[in-house]
């Protein structure tokens, strides 16, 4: 094997691994963190927001989530309420709760003309 | 008391032209039929099962199908303002009026079949 196979496979195993490391987090971790930060709007599960205004979460893709949850603690996503719930949660704790609610099945689903009334 | 009453209608007459504009716009019905003939702008990258956006950072577009109606609502409004950045969505809301995203909210906040 040349050392360049051995360099490029080495390139790939660690790809591999920090892409594991994004999908990274805990949801029984998350799922106690939400029901502390989380639940009061979103629900527990992330199914049944307490207002219209309030997205569902359950079943969202993991990365939109911690996405969502950065640029919230970041300021580069701004409403006020997200913010500063967002500022409270460590970098593990945003894959955590992400790893929660988009483990969760809810009503959420990828439009398809086919598949909407 | 007479020489008031002007002053009391005045402020009265503004009170309601501040709340005029608000009042208007929660009248706006969303119409799901309405909203399937706007929606072909959307399903490209929200029609597709994982679809990631390609610029200017890859993630996955959020699925959209079930959403609660008026969070779609003040999230296309936060895109048109830029109060929401992503140069895409800021495009497309750009070119929606109130009615388009009430529509477009309610074709897509729609339970699955």
């Amino acid at each position: 094997m040349s050392a360049a196979i051995r360099i490029a496979m080495a390139l790939a195993l660690g790809m591999a691994l920090s892409q594991a490391a994004l999908a990274g987090g805990d949801a029984q971790a998350g799922k106690a963190k939400a029901a502390q930060v989380c639940a009061a709007c979103h629900s527990a599960d992330g199914t049944k927001p307490t207002a219209p205004q309030y997205p569902v979460l359950a079943g969202q893709y993991d990365e939109y989530l911690v996405r969502a949850l950065k640029d919230y603690k970041s300021g580069k996503r701004k409403n006020p309420i997200m913010q500063g719930f967002a500022a409270t949660l460590s970098q593990q704790d945003i894959e955590n709760v992400a790893a929660w609610f988009s483990s969760q099945s809810g009503r959420l689903y990828t439009p398809h003309e086919s598949e909407i009334r | 008391m007479l020489q008031r009453l002007p002053a009391a209608l005045v402020a009265a007459g503004l009170g309601l032209a501040a709340l005029a504009p608000a009042a208007f716009a929660q009248n706006i019905t969303g119409n799901a039929a309405a909203g399937k003939e706007k929606a072909s702008m959307c399903i490209g990258c929200h029609g597709i099962v994982g679809y990631r956006t390609a610029y200017p950072e890859v993630y996955p577009v959020p699925k959209i199908g079930g959403q609660q109606d008026q969070y779609i609502i003040d999230a296309l409004k936060e895109y048109k303002s830029h109060a929401r950045w992503h140069p895409s969505m800021q495009a497309i809301a750009g070119s929606l009026s109130d009615q388009d995203m009430a529509d477009l909210a309610a074709y897509f906040s729609q339970e699955k079949k």
